[in-house]
C-alpha cells in the first residue's frame, strides 16, 4: 500500500471532527435549554408577584372559586370582535370543543359561552331525533315541545326564567316565563334576548345572544326534549347554587402585554386552571434564514429525544400539565411539552400568592424551535467548516505524502543506478540536503556510496599494491634459488631447487598479473596520442592472434575504408589482447571469435564476440571492475579479473566506454565505444 | 686486481644474495645498507661499479639522491638501478640521472652478472684503442658493440644498456620482426610487454632528439617491432 494511500486512510481519521461538532452542539442545545427554562421560570416569577400585589387586576372575583361543571358552572371564552348570530359558532374563533350538559336522561346536549364587550353568547347543540315545534299557545308549565331554557339572576340579584323555542328555523326571539302572584307562569317576548335557531340531520343547534345588563353573576341552561321530555343541564335553585359565570377579567391581557417580549405567550388562570387572560403570540417572529434543505437530515440523527415528552394540552380555556399543577401547589415549575407537530414548547409557571393563598398562576411559554433554528444553524455552519476542513486536510495531506513519496522514489531510482554499468559510483543522491529524514537517509546512503567507492578503489590498487610488496621477498627467494644452484648441486637436490624455481617463477607471473592494471595505469597517465589507422591496426593484430591462438578461429569484420583516431596504439593493442584474451578463454575449442569495427556518426564500435556460455545478468554491469572475476573453469594461468578493468582504463582514457552482454545468437560480446577523433 | 662492486640495498637477505653471486664471477663486493653509510665509503674509495636500490632504509627516493652524489664524483662509473619499483616515471628519473641501467628485482642472478660484466666490457672496451671491425652500420646507424655506443649520423646516442641490447637486436636483422620475448632475451631482462613498450618509446625518443625524422623503429602490431632502413 502506497504512502499515499496510506496517509489518505489517516486522513479519514478527520471525520471525528463532525462528530465531535454533534457532541458539541447537543450539548450546546442542553445547555441553552437549561438556560431557556431558567430564564422562563424568572420571568414567570416576576409577573407572578406583580400580579400578587394588584389582586383586583387579577381577579374578577374577590373570592376564590371552586369551579364545578357537575353544578353548571360556566366558563365564558372571550370573544374577539362580535360573531354575527347565525346559528353558526365559526365566526367565534375558539377552537375548544363544546361541553357536554350533564343529563339524567338519554339527551345529549352540548355547550359553549361566549362573551364580547356587550353580549354573552351562547351555543347549544341538542342531539334530538325528532322535532317537536313550539305550540301556538304556550303553557310553559305543562306543554312539551323541544326549547333551551335559560334561567339567570339578574345584577340585582332577582332570578329571571327565559326559554328558546320556535316553530320554524331562523331568527327568534326569547321567551320570557313570569310566574304571576296568583302562581300561574306567563309568557312574554323578550326581544332583547335572541337567537338563531337552525334545524340539522342530528338535531337542531342555536346561537343565542344576551346583552350583558340582563346578566347576574349566575346562568343555567337547560334544554328539553319535546317527544320524550328528557332533559339535560340546569336550572336555579333556591338557594342558588352552580350556574356561575367564569369570565376572563378584562383589562388583564394588555396588562400581561406589558410584561412579556415577543415570542413568549404569557396565561393568567385561576385556581381552577382556568384562563383569565392571555397575550402573545409564539411564532412572532421571522428567525431569518429556515431550516436549509440540508438541516432536516441533522435533526434526524441529531435531534434530543422527544417522543417521551408530554403533549401540551390543547384546550382553549384552561390549562393543564405538571408545571400547572405545581405551580397551583405553590411551586414554581418549569417542563417542556410537545405540540402535535415536531414543534416544542417550554412552559414555565408561578403561583400567584395573595393572602398568603394561591389564587392562580402565571404560565409562560416559549417555542422551542427558536433553539432547534440556533442549534441548526451551529450545526450548518458547523458541517461546512468540518466539510472544508476536512476537504484542506485531504488534499494537503495526498499533496504531502505526493511529495514525500516522491522524494523517496526519486531517492530510490537513484540508489538504483547509484553504481553504474561501467562499475563507476555517484557519490551524490538527491534530497541529502534535505534536513528530515528522508535527507538523513539520503545522506546515509552517500556515506555508504562513499564506503563502497573507497573499498572499490583500493580492490583497484590491492593488485598493484599487493605485486609491489610481494616483489622483495620474491626476490629474495628466487636470488637465494640462484645462488644455491651456483654452488653446484647434486642430482636429487636440484630438482627440489628446479621445482622452488616454477613455484617462483608461477608467483612470479601471478605478482605480474595482479600489477598489470597498476602499470596500464602507469603508461595510461604516460602515454601520447596521435593518430593511427584502427583499421591497419586491427589487421595486424588480428593476424597476430591467428598465429598465437591456433585453438580458434578468427573473424574480421570492417569498413573498407582507414578508420583514423587519434589515441595511443600500444595501449589499444593491450586492451585488445585482453579482450582477445577473455574471449579464447571464453571460446570452446575451434570456436569462432568475431572481431568487428563498425562507423557510425561520432564513434567507432568495436566488438569481440565469442562461442562461449552467455554471461549471468548479474555479472554483466560488474565485469569491467577490478577484481571481479567471472570464469568457472581452471587453467594454469592466474585470472584475477583486471583484463576488462584494463579494457575499460583504455576506453576511457581514448574517451570511450565499454560494455557487455549476451549476443542474441549466443556468446558473449564485449563491445567498446571509441570516439572518432 | 678484482673490479670492486658496491651493493647499497637495505634489504639484508637480498644485498648478501648478490653479493655472493657477483663474488662467484670473481668480483670483490661491498655492500651498504642506506645512502650515508654508501656516501662515507664513497668519498674516500670510488668502487668500479654501483648497484643501487632506490628506497633505502627510511628514504624513499635515498638512491636516486646517492646517483646523483655519485655521479658528481664520477662520471664515468657505471651505475645501475636494482629496485623493486617498476614505474615508468622511476625508470625515466633513474636513467635520466646518469644511471646506466635500470632493472627491477624480476632479474635472476645470472642476468645481474651478465650485465655487470657487459658494463665493465664496455669500459674496457672505450679505454682501448678504436677498433672498427665489430661496429655494425645500418644506414645511418652505427653499433659499436664493444664499446656499446650507438651513433645516428654521427652522433652519439646515449642509451641505457638495455635500450642498447634492444637497438643492437633489432638492427641486426633489418626488417625481421622481433616479438616482445626475443627483445628481453637479447636484453638479458625478463620484462613485462609494457616495459619493453615503454623502452622502444625512449630509444625512439632518443633517436629523435638527434633527427626528427627518425622511424627506422617500426611497430608491428600484435607482434613486435622491426628495424626499417
Amino acid at each position: 500500500v502506497s504512502i499515499r494511500f496510506q496517509l489518505l486512510l489517516v486522513a479519514l481519521a478527520t471525520l471525528v471532527l463532525p462528530w465531535a461538532g454533534c457532541q458539541y452542539a447537543r450539548e450546546l442545545e442542553t445547555a441553552l435549554r437549561v438556560a431557556q427554562e431558567n430564564a422562563l421560570l424568572a420571568s414567570a416569577d416576576t409577573i407572578a408577584r406583580a400580579l400578587s400585589a394588584e389582586p383586583a387586576r387579577v381577579f374578577p372575583n374577590p373570592d376564590d372559586q371552586a369551579f364545578k361543571a357537575d353544578q353548571g358552572d360556566l366558563y365564558v371564552y372571550p370573544l374577539h370582535g362580535e360573531p354575527l348570530l347565525d346559528g353558526y359558532r365559526d365566526d367565534w374563533g375558539i377552537p375548544a370543543d363544546l361541553e357536554t350538559l350533564a343529563s339524567s336522561d338519554r339527551l345529549v346536549a352540548r355547550l359553549q359561552a361566549g362573551m364580547t364587550d356587550r353580549y354573552l353568547f351562547l351555543y347549544v347543540e341538542v342531539d334530538s331525533a325528532h322535532f317537536t315545534p313550539e305550540p301556538s299557545t304556550v303553557h310553559p308549565g305543562s306543554d312539551r315541545f323541544d326549547r333551551v331554557d335559560l334561567d339567570l339572576l339578574r345584577p340585582d340579584g332577582t332570578p329571571a326564567a327565559y326559554f328558546f323555542a320556535t316553530t320554524a328555523p331562523g331568527l327568534i326571539g326569547a321567551t320570557s316565563v313570569v310566574t304571576g302572584a296568583d302562581g300561574v307562569a306567563r309568557t312574554a317576548s323578550e326581544p332583547r334576548i335572541q337567537a338563531f335557531w337552525l334545524q340539522n340531520s342530528q338535531g337542531y343547534h342555536l346561537e343565542a345572544r344576551l346583552p350583558l345588563s340582563l346578566i347576574g353573576p349566575r346562568l343555567w341552561v337547560q334544554v328539553t326534549d319535546g317527544s320524550s321530555g328528557a332533559t339535560a343541564g340546569f336550572t336555579a335553585t333556591d338557594p342558588p347554587q352552580g350556574g356561575r359565570l367564569f369570565l376572563t377579567t378584562p383589562g388583564l391581557a394588555e396588562l400581561l402585554g406589558t410584561f412579556i417580549r415577543a415570542g413568549t405567550r404569557a396565561t393568567v388562570i385561576d385556581s381552577n386552571s382556568l384562563k383569565l387572560g392571555e397575550t402573545g403570540e409564539l411564532h412572532p417572529r421571522d428567525l431569518g434564514e429556515g431550516p436549509g434543505p440540508g438541516q432536516s437530515w441533522y435533526r434526524r440523527f441529531m435531534a434530543v429525544d422527544t417522543s417521551r415528552w408530554p403533549l401540551a394540552s390543547s384546550a382553549p380555556g384552561r390549562l393543564e400539565g405538571q408545571s400547572v399543577s405545581a405551580a397551583l401547589a405553590g411551586q414554581s415549575h418549569a417542563e417542556w411539552l410537545r405540540t402535535g407537530s415536531q414543534e416544542l414548547l417550554l412552559s414555565a409557571a408561578a403561583p400567584i400568592v395573595v393572602a398568603g393563598q394561591v389564587r392562580g398562576a402565571v404560565v409562560l411559554e416559549q417555542a422551542g424551535d427558536q433553539l432547534l433554528d440556533l442549534r441548526d444553524r451551529a450545526l450548518h455552519r458547523l458541517f461546512n467548516f468540518t466539510l472544508w476542513a476536512i476537504a484542506v486536510v485531504v488534499i494537503f495531506l495526498f499533496g504531502f505524502a505526493t511529495w514525500i513519496s516522491v522524494r523517496i522514489g526519486r531517492l530510490r531510482s537513484a540508489a538504483d543506478s547509484a553504481v553504474g554499468n561501467d562499475g563507476s559510483i555517484r557519490l551524490s543522491m538527491p534530497e541529502s540536503a534535505s534536513t528530515d529524514e528522508i535527507g538523513a537517509l539520503a545522506r546515509g546512503f552517500e556515506r555508504l556510496l562513499a564506503r563502497l567507492n573507497e573499498h572499490s578503489q583500493y580492490l583497484r590498487t590491492l593488485g598493484g599494491k599487493l605485486s609491489h610488496e610481494l616483489r622483495t621477498p620474491l626476490t629474495i627467494v628466487r636470488s637465494s634459488l640462484d645462488n644455491l644452484e651456483s654452488e653446484g648441486l647434486r642430482e636429487d637436490q636440484r630438482k627440489y631447487v628446479t621445482r622452488a624455481r616454477d613455484g617462483a617463477q608461477r608467483l612470479q607471473s601471478i605478482l605480474s598479473a595482479l600489477g598489470a592494471a597498476a602499470r596500464v595505469e602507469e603508461s595510461i597517465k604516460q602515454a601520447e596520442r596521435h593518430s593511427f589507422d584502427l583499421r591497419e591496426l586491427l589487421v595486424s593484430a588480428v593476424g597476430a592472434y591467428r598465429d598465437g591462438f591456433p585453438g580458434a578461429r578468427f573473424e574480421l569484420d570492417m569498413p573498407p575504408e582507414a578508420c583514423f583516431m587519434r589515441g595511443a596504439p600500444d595501449l589499444i593493442i593491450q586492451m585488445l589482447d585482453k579482450l582477445i584474451e577473455n574471449a579464447v578463454d571464453f571460446c570452446p575449442q575451434g570456436g569462432l571469435i568475431g572481431v568487428a569495427l563498425s562507423r557510425s556518426s561520432d564513434h567507432y564500435e568495436l566488438a569481440v564476440r565469442n562461442d562461449g556460455a552467455p554471461i549471468p545478468d548479474a555479472m554483466l554491469g560488474r565485469l569491467f571492475e577490478s577484481l571481479i572475476e567471472h570464469r568457472q573453469g581452471h587453467d594454469d594461468k592466474p585470472h584475477f579479473g583486471l583484463g576488462l578493468y584494463i579494457v575499460r582504463l583504455v576506453a576511457e582514457f581514448h574517451g570511450g566506454r565499454a560494455s557487455a552482454a549476451n549476443a542474441p545468437q549466443g556468446g558473449a560480446v564485449f563491445t567498446v565505444m571509441l570516439p572518432l577523433i | 686486481m678484482k673490479k670492486l662492486i658496491a651493493i647499497v640495498e637495505d634489504e639484508p637477505a637480498l644485498r648478501d644474495n648478490y653479493a655472493a653471486a657477483l663474488s662467484r664471477q670473481g668480483y670483490q663486493c661491498k655492500t651498504y645498507a642506506n645512502r650515508r653509510l654508501a656516501m662515507q665509503s664513497f668519498v674516500s674509495h670510488l668502487p668500479d661499479l654501483a648497484i643501487i636500490d632506490i628506497s633505502l632504509e627510511d628514504e624513499a627516493e635515498g638512491g636516486f639522491d646517492l646517483c646523483r652524489e655519485l655521479r658528481a664524483l664520477s662520471a664515468e662509473l657505471p651505475i645501475i638501478f636494482l629496485t623493486a619499483r617498476d614505474s615508468e616515471l622511476d625508470a625515466v628519473s633513474g636513467l635520466r640521472l646518469g644511471a646506466d641501467d635500470f632493472l627491477t628485482k624480476d632479474v635472476s642472478l645470472p642476468h645481474l652478472a651478465a650485465r655487470v660484466a657487459a658494463l665493465f666490457r664496455r669500459i674496457d672496451a672505450l679505454r682501448r684503442p678504436e677498433n672498427s671491425a665489430e661496429i655494425v652500420r645500418r644506414g645511418a646507424l652505427a653499433i659499436d658493440g664493444d664499446k656499446m655506443q650507438t651513433t645516428w649520423k654521427g652522433a652519439p646516442v646515449t642509451l641505457s644498456l638495455t635500450e642498447f641490447w634492444i637497438v643492437h637486436a633489432l638492427a641486426r636483422n633489418p626488417g625481421h620482426v622481433k616479438n616482445r620475448q626475443q627483445l628481453m632475451d637479447a636484453a638479458n631482462v625478463v620484462l613485462d610487454d609494457n616495459t619493453i613498450t615503454s623502452h622502444i618509446k625512449r630509444v625512439r625518443r632518443k633517436f629523435q632528439q638527434i633527427d626528427a625524422d627518425f622511424d627506422a623503429i617500426q611497430t608491428v602490431y600484435g607482434m613486435g617491432y622491426r628495424w626499417v632502413e
